[in-house]
């Protein structure tokens, strides 16, 4: 029982974004099988993603000259859509009955890390993430080409300027490095053959759009990984998705991000196995097992956005309905972590970097703003001295140390300090 | 110019400028905010300045009569006239005019291509050897992280401005603090002690919820100290140049960060260790403005920190580093840009640094696999920062590395 409500607690916390109401408490009576199952059988409708409207987020065509009145209207309209992008991704964050798909789509995010800012229009990160949540369950290989074909992301790493006349080493760096293979699994000379691999691509900036030009194509045999032949883009990504260190790549990722950071993944794991044919929910099913679920060794921090949206679902909050949503983003943006705006290229830090002590402030306010905004009747209803364990229920939480309890003890007759002190305890923050 | 915030590995807080709008305080205020245990005079304080991306060495000391620097990378090479001299062979960017000033004063020591064994050509790989200072063991704490957990417990003693704790002062069981740049506002009255009763330790603790608490702990003993301080006004820069009506330091992050160092240390902050950042370096494309914009901002914030400190009875105790985890290729690329490469120079800023050149400059026409070769160990830098300047023996924190500069 104490383990099944470990690894109940894990899959609501970590491959989704944390129990709504009741939730966790029906898991615990169903049992864990029924749980996995649950998770990991994807709905033909979700209808709680199905509420929510598309974003009013289009192509909105190149940057008018300077000093014409098109330029203030074009420079709202981006204003408006760079704001709307995020906003409606934590509404479908929130709000979908299926959390895995969001889960894995966020994931994916923060694996080919694409930040807006150097882009500079909405339209193209739209589709970007269109793609991602496209994938986010299926096939490895179709989701790299895909990616190979995206407009952000190959702005974002100058594919554009990679030319036969000289090459630009970003985009095959962090293709190696970050986004197939792993660092280390490839020489120098690997990169700089594969950069001549992806010449060609042009890339229109406001709308995304990818086109090949021959003309700045390299059409000579390259040498990449020990394969001798004229590869070009799209050859050349399914060469490295068909490497074994590829699987290890795609398996040590899901790992880090989903069980733990500070434990390798074990050389003798049923991973990369279960990754053979790409399949990424075939790997997710292996990375659940009990295996793995049950060991308490593997505690994980929740990222800002992970720690927001749980506590968004509890409360029944949705994000962009908060008052006001810019005060939501600003939040978001003092702890460090807003979607579509990733550090780097390398994706978001993991773990301690999260336990600042300015991140400690900045989650207390936050809580007493979203706590201020939420019905708590159904907190409110409950015995004062009853109320700690069945916050602990409500929240899907481990059972709170004896520290917490004390803790809580202090401030149960008042509900709203009592949720602000629970959603911003050790057990809440971290994913034991 | 949406480049610049390209490679900015830890987002700092965008955090109202600070010391606006607030009364002063009394000096009794003062006094029982940073002096309760001011750091002793003439204790000597570090200032880690990291430039996140990647910042190209040879645009920033230039061999500008090297030929083939200029046949190398004909789009982005500085002519000889445009460079700031520093001798017969190399000169500074053209936009570091305030670090160059320094240099005529003899405050200023340049370290030639430093790196480290096996260089490594990720971002994040090498970023994590230098900060990590551990080339071939490849520890998972920071340096100064390990410097930490070699002295008293002290949440004041090693601070980094912004909301993410750089793996530089993360140590394995204790790390260095973290400050946005607006101060932390921490709860008050009864709520507080029910607070603060959340941030002790409990023992069914794994190390993260541990962390975690550990993390609330230290907002509440940071906080009570600095805040009163920050909301004094920064020390004056009363000497600067006021050039087209404005400060020669122009606003810029790294401006603000600073600012809010310079108030601590003149408030007596018993803190010995800073770490503040700029992102941006990595320029692949369109290096030329990108870069000389970057170098332009730090060495305006520089001097106009150092400008800050001159008035303080602490301005002869400060060593400034600044450092980036690697140098760009030699060769440019088609974009007007350079791809990622190996050495790079360290600066060594201050009045206790004896100024002048280290190490050999590496040569353009020995490279290796088209990159500079590696002249001088970071951690014979790292070396003389932790004895000379914060007065530790740096073997066991380096892992056994014994040789040192004589910089100081």
């Amino acid at each position: 029982m104490e383990t099944d409500r470990l690894e109940i607690a894990r899959l609501y916390h970590r491959f989704g974004f944390g129990p709504r109401p009741g939730e966790f408490k029906d898991a615990l009576t169903n049992g864990l099988a029924a749980t996995k199952n649950e998770l990991l059988s994807v709905p033909a409708i979700d209808l709680g993603a199905a509420q929510i409207a598309e974003p009013n987020i289009t192509n909105l065509g190149p940057r008018p000259d300077q000093k014409t009145s098109a330029l203030i209207e074009f420079n709202i309209a981006l204003r408006q859509q760079v704001k709307d992008l995020p906003l409606w991704w934590l509404d479908r964050m929130a709000l979908s009955d299926h959390a895995l798909t969001e889960r894995m789509t966020w994931f994916w995010h923060g694996h080919w890390a694409t930040a807006i800012g150097k882009l500079n229009f909405a339209y193209p990160m739209y589709l970007q993430n269109q793609t991602l949540r496209k994938y986010a369950l299926g096939n490895f290989g179709e989701m790299a080409t895909a990616m190979l074909n995206d407009g952000a992301l190959q702005f974002w790493l100058d594919g554009g300027d990679n030319t036969v006349k000289a090459p630009n080493e970003n985009l095959a760096r962090e293709l190696m490095e970050l986004f197939v293979l792993g660092v280390n699994r490839y020489t120098e000379t690997d990169v700089r053959e594969l950069a001549r691999a992806l010449t060609g691509y042009q890339i229109e900036r406001s709308s995304g759009k990818v086109t090949f030009n021959t003309k700045r194509f390299d059409p000579n045999v390259k040498t990449i990984l020990g394969s001798t032949t004229t590869f070009n883009g799209t050859s050349a990504t399914a060469h490295l998705v068909s490497q074994p260190d590829n699987a290890k790549f795609i398996s040590e990722r899901l790992w880090f991000r989903f069980i733990s950071s500070l434990v390798e993944l074990p050389s003798n794991n049923s991973l990369e196995k279960s990754f053979e044919t790409r399949d990424i929910t075939k790997l997710l099913a292996a990375l659940t097992d009990s295996q793995i679920l049950s060991n308490p060794s593997y505690s994980i921090v929740k990222a800002p956005v992970e720690w927001f949206v749980g506590v968004a679902r509890y409360l029944k909050l949705t994000p962009s309905a908060l008052k006001t949503p810019a005060q939501l983003l600003a939040y978001l943006d003092k702890l460090a972590q807003v979607p579509f705006s990733p550090p780097n290229v390398g994706g978001w830090p993991t773990d301690e970097s999260w336990l600042s002590s300015a991140s400690a402030q900045y989650r207390i306010q936050f809580a007493a703003w979203l706590i201020k905004q939420a019905d708590l009747s159904a907190l409110t209803a409950v015995a004062p001295n009853k109320r700690i364990a069945w916050l602990q229920d409500e929240l899907g939480v481990l059972p709170f140390s004896n520290r917490t309890r004390l803790a809580l003890d202090g401030v149960k007759s008042t509900p709203a300090q009592l949720l602000q002190l629970a959603i911003c305890s050790p057990e809440y923050v971290v994913s034991a | 110019m949406d480049t610049l915030s390209r490679r900015k590995f830890l987002q700092l807080s965008g955090a109202a400028a600070v010391g606006a709008a607030a009364p002063l305080l009394t000096m009794e205020d003062i006094a029982q905010a940073a002096s309760a245990r001011p750091l002793p005079l003439g204790t000597p304080i570090l200032i880690m300045v990291t430039l996140y991306g990647g910042n190209d060495g040879l645009n920033t000391v230039v061999p500008y009569t090297d030929p083939i620097y200029f046949s190398s990378r004909p789009d982005i090479s500085y002519a000889p006239e445009k460079v700031l001299k520093l001798d017969e062979q190399l000169g500074l960017n053209p936009a570091m005019t305030g670090i160059k000033s320094l240099w005529d004063q003899k405050k200023v020591a340049i370290i030639r291509g430093v790196g480290y064994p096996k260089p490594d050509h990720s971002h994040f790989t090498s970023m994590a050897i230098w900060q990590s200072g551990a080339p071939v063991s490849r520890l998972n704490s920071g340096w100064l992280g390990r410097w930490v957990e070699s002295q008293e417990i002290d949440p004041m003693l090693a601070i980094s401005l912004g909301s993410v704790l750089p793996p530089l002062l993360a140590g394995e069981k204790r790390s260095g603090s973290s400050l946005p740049l607006g101060g932390l506002v921490i709860p008050t009255g009864t709520f507080a002690k029910d607070c603060q009763k959340l941030a002790k330790a409990a023992s069914s603790d794994n190390k993260l919820m541990a962390a975690a608490a550990t993390s609330m702990r230290t907002l509440f003993s940071v906080s009570n100290t600095v805040t009163p301080v920050l909301k004094l006004p920064a020390p004056v820069a009363d000497d600067l140049p006021t050039a087209n009506g404005g400060n020669a330091g122009g606003d810029s992050n790294l401006a603000q960060q600073l600012d809010v160092v310079a108030k601590l240390i003149a408030a007596g902050s018993p803190t010995r260790v800073w770490s503040v950042s700029l992102g941006g370096f990595d320029t692949h494309a369109n290096e030329a403005n990108a870069q000389a914009e970057l170098l332009g901002t730090v060495s305006a914030a520089l001097s106009r920190f150092s400008s800050q400190m001159k008035n303080t009875s602490r301005g002869k105790d400060i060593v400034t580093m600044v450092y980036s985890e690697f140098g760009r290729r030699v060769k440019g690329n088609a974009s007007q840009g350079t791809d990622h490469g190996t050495a790079g120079p360290v600066f060594l800023i201050g009045d206790r640094v004896k100024g002048g050149f280290y190490g050999d400059q590496p040569s353009l026409s020995k490279l290796i696999n088209g990159d500079l070769a590696v002249t001088t160990d970071f951690r014979d830098i790292y070396s003389a920062v932790l004895e000379d300047v914060l007065k530790t023996p740096s073997e066991q924190i380096l892992t056994g590395w014994k040789s040192k500069g004589q910089y100081f």
